[in-house]
């Protein structure tokens, strides 16, 4: 069986994947010209790469159409329910470093943490006649980080697919949920991140699809190990 | 699995509806979402189906009753007291069972004298089940809110913390972190460089200086034309946050608390015993102990031996529209609940109702009760 590797189809996450992967001993071609969203790797008819978005990378892992996947975990945890039975977390491959966190309005000097936070919500309504609202693309992962997590339940989510940040100073939400890696454009925007606020720090990481037929696979085992060692 | 899902029992639980003086309500299927999602909160997403309209409007398969019955009575007006009964299908997203299944029940609106309406969903509740499960032992348990607001209240909490453990009430992972938190407090970083900074400016020494500051800060980074809370909002939260960060939850209040939160016995006995815990601990849980005595006296007046019945001092429900009962009724021996209710004197109103409406109301689920039915033939 032929085993298929998903990698980013473009920008830092495309390069720093296939470097990882040729330090791995696995030297990634594109199929015809450059911008192919199909590839190989030299002298291995077992290995077959598929260029996909980022967001689509999770998608096929879990579908199961690819075998092994180059992706963010916040993009995992967030688009499949029950991550860890669907897939194995092979390698955190020390790029795309990312944070998944809560941040509200500097301004709201008395917020500091998640329990500051639970009593505005839960005072929310009778004070402003709506619940707190918080901009997110990241449903799932506020959902467990806030009810799970800290049993707060009374807020309501606002989608916002960009800009997340603005979301605040434009009165469109409250406050967000978003990644940041330096904290910078946070910092832009008056926003600040609870001191308990983390909700995870991703990375780039080599996931597996858990498939059946990979029990007892010499090529499947030979890419985790490979991987593992070139870090 | 059958098509057709509906229990054959169905009509005869219409009829024993009917018979407790009800009217018969049905609502749409598709419901609006937001409602579920404002008051249930938004992990309710996850549990319900959830589709769009072509306008963008966010709609929903009905997956319960109260919220569609309750908004119904707010449209046709129709004045209370009402006390209305359904039967059909709800729809949940379940790990078990299946995703579409029936339910039916009473909602009590308007009713002032609240120990009988309390009293009468519970003797409802258990009437409709034995007459649908003969032979079939069912237990109750029973919990009270108020009661547990009461306690907090009296052993003198600062009231954002009663407000916290109030809201914690019901989710018993959750009360216990709170109650292990508040006797023991973090030691720092509670307040943020921001707030050590203003404290060393002098800003944070009276209410004026600091809401002109939030309003200075707010105006400048764009802001205060937006604010959701506003700077006066987050002076008054930050001040006590400040009066409370040296206190503590003191051990003989969290003795007490936990004490209190173990109660466990016969509903028969637990005025007493809740009268006892009062005075030995010096605390006057005055109104909420009436009301829940007098409860008790209404279900003896129905019929309902309260003897048959647990109370519990922990069993409530985290959200914030319950507000007193709560009951469950099971198989002896089972933890399948077979009927649920409560108190929510709140929802009327946050659901746009201009009168405060107080409201009881169970619901029986059919697909388990058939399950029982199955098992005990």
């Amino acid at each position: 069986m032929t085993i298929t590797i998903g990698l980013p189809s473009k920008g830092r996450m495309k390069e720093d994947s296939s470097a990882v992967l040729a330090r791995a001993g696995f030297s990634v071609v594109a199929v015809g010209n450059d911008r192919s969203y199909r590839g190989r790797v030299e002298g291995r008819d077992d290995i077959e790469i598929a260029f996909l978005s980022a967001s689509e990378i999770s998608r096929e892992i879990a579908n199961g159409t690819v075998d092994f996947g180059v992706t963010g975990e916040d993009l995992v945890r967030e688009g499949l329910a029950e991550a860890d039975a669907r897939v194995e977390f092979c390698a955190r491959l020390g790029f795309g470093h990312a944070d998944v966190v809560v941040a509200v309005p500097e301004i709201w000097l008395d917020v500091d943490t998640m329990a500051d936070l639970g009593d505005v919500a839960a005072d929310f309504r009778a004070r402003h006649r709506r619940r707190l609202t918080i901009a997110t693309k990241y449903w799932r992962l506020t959902q467990q980080f806030f009810s799970g997590n800290h049993g707060i339940q009374l807020y309501r989510i606002v989608e916002s697919l960009g800009a997340t940040e603005g979301a605040p100073a434009s009165g469109s939400a409250d406050i967000i949920v978003d990644i940041t890696s330096t904290g910078s454009t946070l910092h832009a925007n008056h926003l600040k991140i609870l001191s308990d606020g983390v909700i995870l720090k991703s990375e780039a990481c080599l996931v597996r699809a858990r498939k059946p037929e990979h029990e007892g696979n010499a090529v499947v085992a030979e890419i985790i190990e490979a991987v593992r060692k070139a870090l | 699995m059958p098509l057709i899902n509906l229990p054959a029992f169905a009509p005869d639980l219409i009829a024993d509806l009917e018979n407790l003086h009800t009217e018969r309500v049905d609502t749409p299927v598709i419901q609006p979402a937001e409602p579920f999602l404002d008051m249930a909160g938004e992990d309710l997403r996850r549990r319900i189906f959830m589709t769009e309209s072509e306008t963008g409007k966010s709609l929903c398969l009905r997956p319960e009753f109260t919220i569609p019955v309750c908004l119904r009575h707010i449209e046709t007006a129709t004045g209370t007291p009402k006390r209305y009964a359904y039967l059909g299908e709800v729809f949940r997203q379940r790990r078990e069972g299946s995703n579409e299944f029936y339910q039916a029940g009473i909602e009590d609106l308007g009713e002032q004298d609240v120990a009988r309406a309390d009293a009468r969903a519970v003797c409802d509740a258990l009437s409709v089940l034995k007459n649908r499960l003969p032979g079939v032992g069912l237990s109750v348990v029973l919990g009270d809110q108020s009661v547990f607001e009461a306690v907090v209240a009296a052993c003198g909490l600062p009231a954002g913390w009663q407000k916290r453990l109030v809201h914690a009430f019901g989710n018993q992972a959750q009360l216990q972190k709170l109650m292990a938190d508040l006797s023991d407090p973090a030691p720092s970083g509670v307040f943020g460089p921001e707030v050590e900074r203003l404290a060393i400016l002098g800003k944070l020494d009276d209410e004026a200086t600091l809401v002109a500051h939030i309003d200075q800060t707010m105006e400048a980074t764009g802001y205060s034309t937006n604010a959701s809370r506003s700077p006066a909002d987050i002076a008054r939260r930050l001040r006590e946050k400040m009066e409370l960060a040296n206190t503590r939850l003191d051990h003989r209040t969290l003795a007490l608390l936990k004490e209190f939160l173990a109660l466990e016995l016969s509903l028969a006995e637990a005025p007493q015993a809740l009268a006892a815990f009062a005075q030995k601990a010096g605390l006057s849980l005055g109104e909420a102990l009436a009301r829940f005595e007098s409860r008790v006296a209404a279900l003896r007046d129905i019929g309902v031996d309260p003897a048959d019945i647990t109370y519990r001092a922990a069993f409530g429900r985290p959200l914030d529209y319950y507000t007193g009962l709560v009951f469950e009724i099971t198989p002896d021996g089972d933890a399948l609940v077979l009927a649920g209710g409560g108190r929510f004197d709140r929802l009327l109103t946050l659901l746009g109702a201009k009168e405060r409406i107080p409201a009881v109301g169970f619901s029986l689920w059919l697909d388990r009760i058939a399950s029982v039915k199955g098992a005990a033939a």
